[in-house]
């Protein structure tokens, strides 16, 4: 199938303004301007696109969310992409930066937004720069800025660079850090479509890079084009960022409802160790809970629902794949590690949960936890599910409870005094006495 | 107010809309749903997660709106999945909560044992101890043993300054953020906020100086930990050995309400004293804020410096004597006196004011002044003053709060504040003034005029709402001089105000906050007389919420001329060479140049709390007692009696004000002295017709106050917000009896012409006053003797910022520094009072001269 997404693949130069024209450029915006901006939220709507940055909300109910009569609204592109393991915005920021930018205009269009802001994560200061460039080229070709194609409707777009923060992915802390304000995330409702919730409190969509990618393809080929792609539930393509032990590790851009082995074997070769079979999987970076990868799954369709199904999500579909042999208590050890220096501290179970975690996974793995260690583990890290502020503190539960569910021999090898790892003296923590 | 309907754990309760579920749960079905991050003065956030209930909505018919039942007849309700935070939860029709189910007290119980999982278990060494929500909400939820069978608790900085007024305790934050919003969404001074992230979240003061806001100690009374503790207190004492005794500021026209933390105390020789000052909480006077002036300027109670026996000078010196034979000397002067001059200061009671004015009446020819001498108009504040049951918090979006001659911040801290956070809930703020103060950047419409000329901005703003059509003809009906003020209004001086007169026109409320700033006594009359012309003419008069405040100088100026007493008074004192001249409580001698004429009066006695430059000239010197010592009542700004009592034990032997006057006039064939100050209010009740309800057992009510701070409660801040003395009352207008007649006049502006630079003298909250300057703790924040000057001004004087400069102004020599302020006008000079320790000027003075000072080189020692 040829790429809807990833086009810079056959097409190399096809980020930049003046290839982007020659291959079709702009013509899905030029379509929606002359359509009204409820059509083209109709269009959306009729497509079943799903947000592709984890929650897979329908995008065009989002953006009908937004208040019609509201004078200042905004569209803003989450580009903050720090899940572990994800790297496909990367790729299309990278290289199909025109597609969008294209993309958030259409969806600003359709809400008549009066500025689009996209918020980078601090390590893409090069795409940032380079997302500037490509913006003035638009701007100059009056596809962004005032009387947008000579029409009433003015629309700026701006970059924004984030300091580092993981937290600043969820949607409400990125609004906060785009007003300078401390990244963390806001109570909700107000959601950020609704007056009081987004960007300076006023009515904004947050869209993912990705599905802001699928939308000139759905503008100018329709949706019944795109749900053709795919499931019913879950149509269109999706970016698969494949890591960990795969023979060939990278983006795939395949259909949803595409089966396990398919991606796995079929187009990525398999583990990465002859001999080896796989182990596990985290479908969505370090946020959603690890699951046996089995032979029985393998020929299950991979969409939104059947990865809930499995007991897990399918999220932004960053898989960390893990052969035979991977030390599945280390590997908790480093999520919770992650989370602990990641939580934003705003919440109480989120703050305390993801440091008591660390501390408990950190005496297991040095070898000095005890029975009740793991105890306390479990207990914990139940503690803080449905507790939390924001997703995150969510997220930070389940790779220990899902590694305690499915492997929890290897935790008990690690308390029995089977097994133990020499830390850094900077990485210990105070012992039972 | 609308009600709706909301059931808590099965009940049914009515109970009114659009207020936040923690607090009707609090106030109408008594369940404590404990909180650590919600405060009720602040926007809901969600943090802690304390306050997760089981939340759900009644179904209800779609078309007939009714409420379905189940087979048992209760209503039937969705729940959400997951448990909600009950803080952020607006209530509405229809509201269902669970509190008391065992989901709800297991992720209680998470909650509180993930908040201890760092929180240190030092209570027995900590200041909150005692009064603490977590210690609280521990006994309550917490496990009773603990898991941590290691040591895993995150140790971090015990003694922190945030500033020289307020410690941080990093380990004991549980990071609720009550301070840095407290600062940041109601105070408005972006000094406090959080550094890092995760576990390492932290609160850093991001000012320069630190915790620069004036009203820094709050923060202490708002942690639910004994994170954040004041230098004044922490280490000081128990909670539980302390008394908490009601009382007011004795400071600001505010009237603040506070309490008075005392106990006996080994290191006061066992003696009983104030050991802190927390807020109690009056929601029509201060709510539950207080200014860092109230909170740390309490140490004159108890200064060793204080007098305790009478002085009367004998050979030139001033020599102890005992109180009869005090008494003897002044009583035989007074006999033979041909005037008198009286001068009452700031925190005279109303009880002390009016023994002062029997005895006074015991010399023919005399005169009652009231110092400072800044302000006129207490006559007018009783016609329009603001209504009986006005609130602050009432005021609605489209209400409007005028300031005009005012730097309300450093005037009247929590006038301040509550204008600040009125404004937030979109009340319209009108600012007239001639220079920008801290509050311009929150005025709706900044109205500027020239130095002096306060009178023709109002006048001008009375001819733009006149011009906007916006007189209320319903008042006119009873208002007499109508025309005369329209025709005298005809050309203003001013002629861009029109969008804020018509906002004053449109409001349903309105206020005015009328100062004194860059005026001398009679332009500041007519002001007040301007500022009732504008609210009389819009119909801004005789109702809650709407009238005029005016802003003394002092914690009972407003009681003073309820009672008889003038600035203008004042004035004449120092102008007519007077016989015998009784100063109660102050030291004009010291503050203003004009009062060093006292000197020529042939007899002085002066009641004080210290030796000052008052009692300097005095020639009987009595020692009274402060305001910690025993009752009485003020009067505040916005009219209202309050009580205050005795707090600590007596300094030597001193007398209170009233009982000393009483004691005086009764050597002189008056009455015998009452009892009790109480004895003293009920003969004021029955002279004086507006205090005529002013009766001690009715200002002792306390009708209970939402939000409920105050008590018992479990998680909303310290115990001593409980009012225990009485919300107080106000005395009425005349413009609220609608037979009465209210009457306009036409005010010249008398905006005086000058050459050159003139001083400007200006208010700050922290001065070198006589009571004040005893809290050593507060002089870092007393600034050195400034002047503030345009750069164009001193750039023509040769004068740059930092220099030491000296001024002479009528005569007198000042040694200052010099501020540059490029947003004050060209040719104002202003020299806040009472930096040094000599007498100010005290309306504005032309410079006579400035002259930069070299500064000597600095000799190091070899």
């Amino acid at each position: 199938m040829e790429n809807i997404l990833l086009r810079n693949r056959t097409i190399p130069e096809i980020g930049t303004f003046e290839t982007y024209l020659e291959h079709g450029g702009w013509e899905a915006f030029k379509k929606a301007f002359s359509m009204s901006p409820d059509e083209v939220i109709q269009e959306v709507l009729n497509s079943n696109l799903r947000g592709r940055g984890g929650a897979g909300f329908s995008t065009g109910r989002k953006w009908s969310f937004i208040p019609k009569d509201a004078e200042r609204k905004y569209v803003v592109v989450n580009a903050d992409e720090s899940e572990p393991g994800t790297f496909k915005d990367r790729e299309l920021l990278e290289f199909n930066a025109q597609q969008v930018i294209e993309g958030a205009m259409i969806a600003a269009y359709a809400i008549q937004a009066t500025a689009v802001y996209i918020y980078f994560r601090g390590e893409f200061w090069d795409i940032a720069h380079n997302f500037e460039q490509e913006i003035a080229k638009a701007r100059e070709a009056n596809l962004i800025g005032q009387n947008i194609l000579g029409g009433d409707w003015s629309c700026e777009f701006y970059t924004h660079l984030g300091a580092g923060a993981y937290i600043c992915g969820e949607e409400s802390a990125m609004l906060n850090s785009l007003q300078g304000l401390l990244g963390q995330p806001r109570v909700k409702p107000p959601f950020p479509v609704m007056k009081g919730g987004g960007l300076y409190y006023e009515p904004t969509v947050v869209n993912n890079v990705e599905t802001l990618a699928n939308v000139p393809w759905i503008i100018v080929n329709g949706a019944d084009a795109y749900r053709a792609i795919g499931t019913p539930e879950s149509p269109g393509p999706k970016i698969f960022c494949l890591s960990g032990h795969i023979a060939k590790a990278g983006n795939y851009e395949i259909p949803l409802g595409t089966t396990f082995r398919e991606l796995l074997y079929d187009l990525a070769g398999g583990p990465q160790h002859e001999g080896k079979g796989f182990k596990a999987l985290l479908p969505s970076g370090a946020s959603g809970p690890v699951i046996p990868l089995t032979e029985d799954m393998m020929d299950t369709p991979m969409t939104y629902e059947s990865l809930v199904e499995l007991g897990s999500v399918l999220g932004s579909a960053s898989f960390i794949v893990m052969e035979e042999g991977t030390d599945m208590v280390w590997a908790a050890y480093k999520m919770a590690q992650f989370f602990k220096h990641e939580s934003c501290g705003k919440c109480t179970p989120c703050r305390e949960g993801t440091y008591w975690l660390n501390q408990l996974m950190t005496r297991i793995i040095s070898g000095q936890g005890t029975m009740r260690d793991l105890e306390i583990l479990e207990n914990a890290a139940t503690q803080m599910q449905g507790k939390s502020l924001c997703a995150l503190g969510e997220f930070a539960t389940s790779p220990i409870l899902g590694t305690l569910k499915h492997y929890r021999a290897e935790f008990e090898a690690y308390v029995n005094g089977e097994k133990q790892k020499e830390l850094p003296a900077s990485k210990t923590v105070a012992v039972a006495h | 107010m609308s009600e709706v309907t909301i059931y808590i754990d099965g009940q049914e309760y009515r109970v009114p809309a659009n207020t936040n579920l923690v607090d009707v749960a609090k106030f109408y079905a008594d369940n404590d749903i404990p909180v650590f991050c919600y405060h009720p003065k602040m926007a809901p956030v969600g943090m802690c997660r304390m306050c997760l209930v089981k939340m759900g909505s009644v179904e209800k018919n779609r078309e007939t709106g009714e409420v379905v039942t189940d087979e048992n007849g209760n209503p039937k309700i969705r729940w959400f999945p997951k448990l909600q935070t009950a803080c952020t939860q607006t209530v509405y029709d229809g509201l269902a909560i669970i509190t008391n189910s065992e989901e709800v007290q297991v992720a209680r119980d998470d909650i509180i044992e993930f908040i201890l999982t760092s929180h240190p278990l030092d209570c027995p060494i900590c200041d909150k101890g005692g009064e603490c929500p977590l210690q609280n909400l521990t006994m309550r939820h917490g496990p009773g043993q603990s898991v941590f069978y290691y040591e895993d608790k995150m140790h971090l900085d015990k003694h922190v300054p945030l500033g020289e007024l307020i410690y941080l305790d990093r380990e004991r934050c549980i990071q609720c953020a009550r301070c840095t919003r407290f600062c940041d969404e109601l105070v408005g001074d972006d000094v406090l906020a959080f550094h890092e992230r995760g576990r390492r979240l932290q609160i850093v003061t991001i000012s320069d100086p630190p915790f620069d806001t004036k009203f820094s100690g709050n923060t202490t009374d708002i942690c639910p930990v004994g994170a954040l503790t004041t230098a004044d207190f922490r280490f000081g004492a128990r909670p539980w050995e302390l008394k908490e005794v009601p009382s007011l500021d004795p400071y600001g026209p505010e009237g603040a309400n506070i309490s008075l933390s005392t106990r006996l105390d080994r290191d006061a020789g066992g003696r009983i004293v104030i050991k802190r000052v927390m807020p109690r909480q009056n929601e029509y006077v201060n709510e539950i804020w207080i200014s860092d002036k109230t909170r740390f300027g309490h140490h004159h109670t108890r200064s060793d410096e204080r007098l305790t026996k009478p002085l009367i000078r004998q050979n030139g010196q001033l020599a102890e004597a005992s109180w009869e034979e005090a008494y003897q000397v002044i009583t035989d002067r007074l006999r033979a006196a041909k005037s008198l001059g009286v001068i009452a200061g700031p925190n005279q009671s109303n009880e002390d004011l009016w023994e002062l004015k029997q005895l006074a009446s015991h010399v023919e020819n005399h005169h009652l002044g009231v110092f400072p001498a800044t302000m006129s108009g207490g006559d007018i504040v009783n016609t329009v003053g603001v209504g009986v049951g006005t609130n602050f918090l009432d005021l609605k979006k489209g209400d409007v709060i005028v300031v005009v001659a005012s730097d309300l911040e450093e005037e009247a801290p929590i006038w301040y504040l509550r204008t600040k956070v009125a404004r937030d809930r979109g009340v319209k703020l009108v600012l007239l003034n001639a220079r920008p103060t801290k509050l311009s950047k929150y005025a709706k419409y900044n109205l500027t005029y020239a130095y002096g000329d306060a009178v023709s901005a109002i006048n001008s703003l009375i001819s733009a709402v006149i011009g906007a059509g916006k007189i209320n003809d319903e008042i006119l009906s009873r208002v007499d001089g109508y025309d005369e003020l329209a025709k005298s209004v005809k050309k203003p001086a001013y002629t861009n105000f029109t969008e804020a007169a018509e906002a004053i026109g449109d409001a349903q409320n309105m206020i005015v906050l009328a100062g004194s700033e860059g005026l001398t006594l009679a332009q500041q009359r007519e002001l007040m007389q301007a500022c009732a012309n504008l609210l009389i003419v819009t119909g801004h008069v005789g109702r809650p919420n709407n009238g005029l405040i005016p802003v003394w100088h002092g914690a009972n100026i407003q009681g003073a001329y309820d009672l008889g007493f003038t600035a203008e008074a004042t004035e004449a004192i120092y102008q007519e060479s007077l016989d015998v001249v009784l100063v109660a409580g102050c030291n004009p001698v010291g503050e203003v140049v004009e009062a060093e004429a006292l000197q020529n009066a042939n007899f002085v006695v002066v009641t004080s709390l210290f030796e000052t430059e008052t009692t300097a000239i005095a020639d009987v010197v009595l020692p009274r007692q402060s305001f910690a010592e025993r009752d009485g009542t003020f009067t505040s700004g916005e009219r209202r009696v309050q009580r205050f009592y005795t707090a600590q034990g007596v300094i030597g032997e001193s007398l209170p004000d009233w009982r000393i006057f009483a004691e005086i006039h009764y050597r002189l064939g008056g009455p015998k002295p009452k009892l009790s100050a109480g004895a003293v209010m009920a003969e004021i009740n029955k002279a004086v017709p507006s205090y005529a309800e002013m009766r001690y057992k009715k200002l002792a009510e306390m009708p209970r106050q939402f939000p409920d701070v105050g008590g018992e409660d479990l998680y909303y801040g310290g115990t001593a917000y409980q009012n225990r003395g009485g919300i107080g009352q106000q005395t009425p207008t005349v413009a609220e009896d609608p037979e009465a007649r209210l009457s306009v006049r036409p005010v010249e502006a008398m905006t005086p012409k000058f050459d050159g630079l003139v001083v400007i003298p200006t208010t700050l909250l922290y001065d070198r006053g006589v009571l004040f300057r005893r809290s050593t703790l507060m002089h870092q924040r007393i600034p050195a003797p400034h002047i503030v000057i345009n750069p164009e001004d001193a750039e023509a004087q040769g004068i740059t910022d930092g220099d030491t400069v000296a001024i002479v102004v009528e005569g007198h020599r000042y040694e200052v520094q010099v501020k540059i302020d490029k947003t004050l006008p060209r040719g104002a000079v202003l020299m806040p009072r009472r930096l040094s320790n000599r007498p100010d000027p005290s309306v504005p003075t032309v410079l006579e001269s400035i002259e930069k000072i070299v500064q000597p080189v600095p000799v190091t020692e070899g």
